[in-house]
């Protein structure tokens, strides 16, 4: 689902952030990049989405090169992919419901289908009683839901998230981490950019780790070091 | 394809007020900017009524009385031949009666009382002259004679009717045309400013837009409507103006006397609305205009 074949990034002229990196993630996996700041975590991720481009390399996702992609066809590749982050980038003027029928509604899906939708990918995340309230009424783990909902009503091959439980206390990281799970188990591919110790030990998946642009351990069933 | 469309002009509108002091700002520059290019065309319109009959470098005018004999105007004819060395006599032009009294309909057009006594066989003919010589004297002098010979009402030169005219209208199309230019060189920026403005406020928006796959097109089509909407506005402020402005001055150069020259600086209303369909032409490009480099370069923010 997503292969990446001696990847190196380097920002401006002399910013390594990723130095050579390899490796395949399958269909239906989840995969945690852990590493401390700055060791490249975002930064793949960011290849991965075509936020940025590989200064070597091949990113290989979905089937497609991203890094010689041409940049008309970037929309639909991120049709394909549900974005989380640490900080959730919802439109705060938007209610949920509005929140999330957004993400269909800019892909030109008509009405009928954000109508049907949405209400059910806010009941899988377990906010259906909440679409009429705007994000800031909402605690950080609702919102997270919320963005966690966006990212996968179009029901994406891959999901990427970035930190999604670094503003979380850890009852409601276990929830969010309980729901990333839910939807890796309907064959959606997830990789989890994170240093939260607890999730990724009490996960036990494969965990591949990154010091300084290099991955130092690519381990299946591995626990945070 | 429907729900696209209703996105497109919900967005818009929104946007539309948003913005309202700017967007305001926006269409009231480029109403003013295209008022004046409106006006430039008027104006030389006008102008050019005035000129008609100095058109192509004629210099002097013969006037045959309209009850002259075909022998005198041969005469006439002939004298103005005979100066080969001062009249160019290939260009030299005689105008019958029919001809005389089409240019007569442009020249008294803002003035009906002269052109009501004035009839296809009252009218006098008359012939061009178009000089060789820069000599203003010998040309004066041939005048002078011509107007002694028989069956010649008047001999008109451009000297003393035309070049104060023509300069004047030179000077002022210059100047109204580069006052035109900049205003709208300053609607574009305008335009551009507020629908970059538009964007700043809504980058986060745009932000999430691009990562759920939105194409560029469809981020930019809202903005770029908001400043064809802006332009366009402007376009019609414009030809209000315009129209208004016509309108004042058509009754007011009714009111001169008959047969002052003024009387011909109005414009037929067909011009008139010619002229209002490129404001609004011209309003519309220079919205798409400023709003395409504004959305073409601050899609990233």
């Amino acid at each position: 689902m997503i292969k990446l074949d001696g990847v190196t990034k380097i920002y401006g002229h002399d910013t390594l952030a990723v130095d050579d990196v390899s490796f395949d993630v399958a269909k239906g996996d989840f995969v945690f990049l852990v590493g401390p700041s700055g060791s490249g975590k975002s930064t793949l991720l960011r290849l991965m989405s075509r936020e940025e481009v590989a200064t070597q390399g091949d990113v290989w996702v979905a089937g497609r090169n991203v890094c010689e992609m041409p940049p008309s066809r970037v929309p639909y590749l991120r049709r394909s992919l549900g974005n989380i982050f640490q900080d959730y980038k919802l439109l705060l003027n938007k209610t949920v419901f509005e929140n999330v029928a957004f993400a269909l509604e800019v892909i030109g899906k008509p009405r009928h289908v954000i109508r049907e939708q949405v209400p059910f990918v806010l009941e899988l995340v377990g906010l259906a009683d909440k679409s009429e309230r705007f994000p800031n009424q909402l605690s950080g783990g609702e919102q997270q839901r919320v963005s966690i909902a966006r990212a996968f009503v179009n029901r994406p091959l891959i999901m990427l998230a970035d930190e999604p439980t670094g503003n979380l206390d850890p009852a409601t990281s276990e929830g969010i981490m309980s729901l990333l799970q839910e939807i890796n188990e309907t064959g959606t591919t997830v990789v989890m950019a994170t240093h939260d110790h607890r999730v990724v030990n009490a996960m036990r998946r494969r965990v591949i780790q990154l010091d300084r642009g290099l991955v130092v351990r690519d381990q299946e069933r591995g626990v945070y070091e | 394809m429907l729900a696209r469309i209703e996105y497109a002009l919900r967005e818009t509108w929104a946007s539309f007020r948003r913005n309202l002091t700017l967007t305001l700002a926006a269409v009231l520059t480029s109403a003013i900017a295209l008022l004046l290019v409106g006006a430039t065309f008027l104006i030389q319109r006008a102008f050019e009524n005035l000129l008609v009959q100095w058109r192509g470098d004629v210099a002097m005018i013969v006037f045959v009385r309209s009850d002259a004999s075909p022998e005198q105007v041969a005469l006439i004819d002939g004298t103005l031949r005979a100066a080969p060395s001062v009249i160019d006599v290939d260009k030299l032009r005689y105008l019958d009666k029919a001809e005389s009294y089409a240019e007569a309909q442009r020249i008294f057009v803002g003035d009906p009382v002269t052109l009501s006594l004035l009839t296809p066989e009252s009218i006098p003919t008359q012939f061009k002259v178009v000089p060789i010589t820069q000599d203003t004297d010998l040309v004066r002098s041939l005048a002078d004679q011509y107007r002694t010979l028989p069956g010649v009402e008047a001999v008109a030169l451009a000297e003393d009717e035309f070049e104060v005219i023509s300069t004047l209208s030179g000077f002022v199309r210059n100047v109204t045309l580069i006052m035109s230019l900049v205003l709208l060189a300053v609607a574009v920026g305008l335009i551009w400013n507020t629908i970059r403005t538009a964007m700043f406020a809504r980058r986060r928006e745009i932000e999430v837009m691009k990562l759920v796959g939105a194409t560029n097109w469809f981020i930019r089509i809202p903005f770029m409507l908001e400043g064809l909407l802006q332009g366009l506005i402007g376009g019609v402020v414009s030809c209000a103006g315009v129209w208004a402005l016509n309108s004042a001055w058509s009754g007011g150069v009714a009111a001169f006397k008959p047969g002052t020259g003024i009387s011909s600086l109005v414009v037929p209303g067909g011009y008139l609305s010619g002229v209002m369909l490129v404001l609004l032409v011209l309003g519309a490009a220079i919205g798409a205009i400023g709003s395409a480099i504004a959305a073409s370069r601050f899609l990233d923010v």
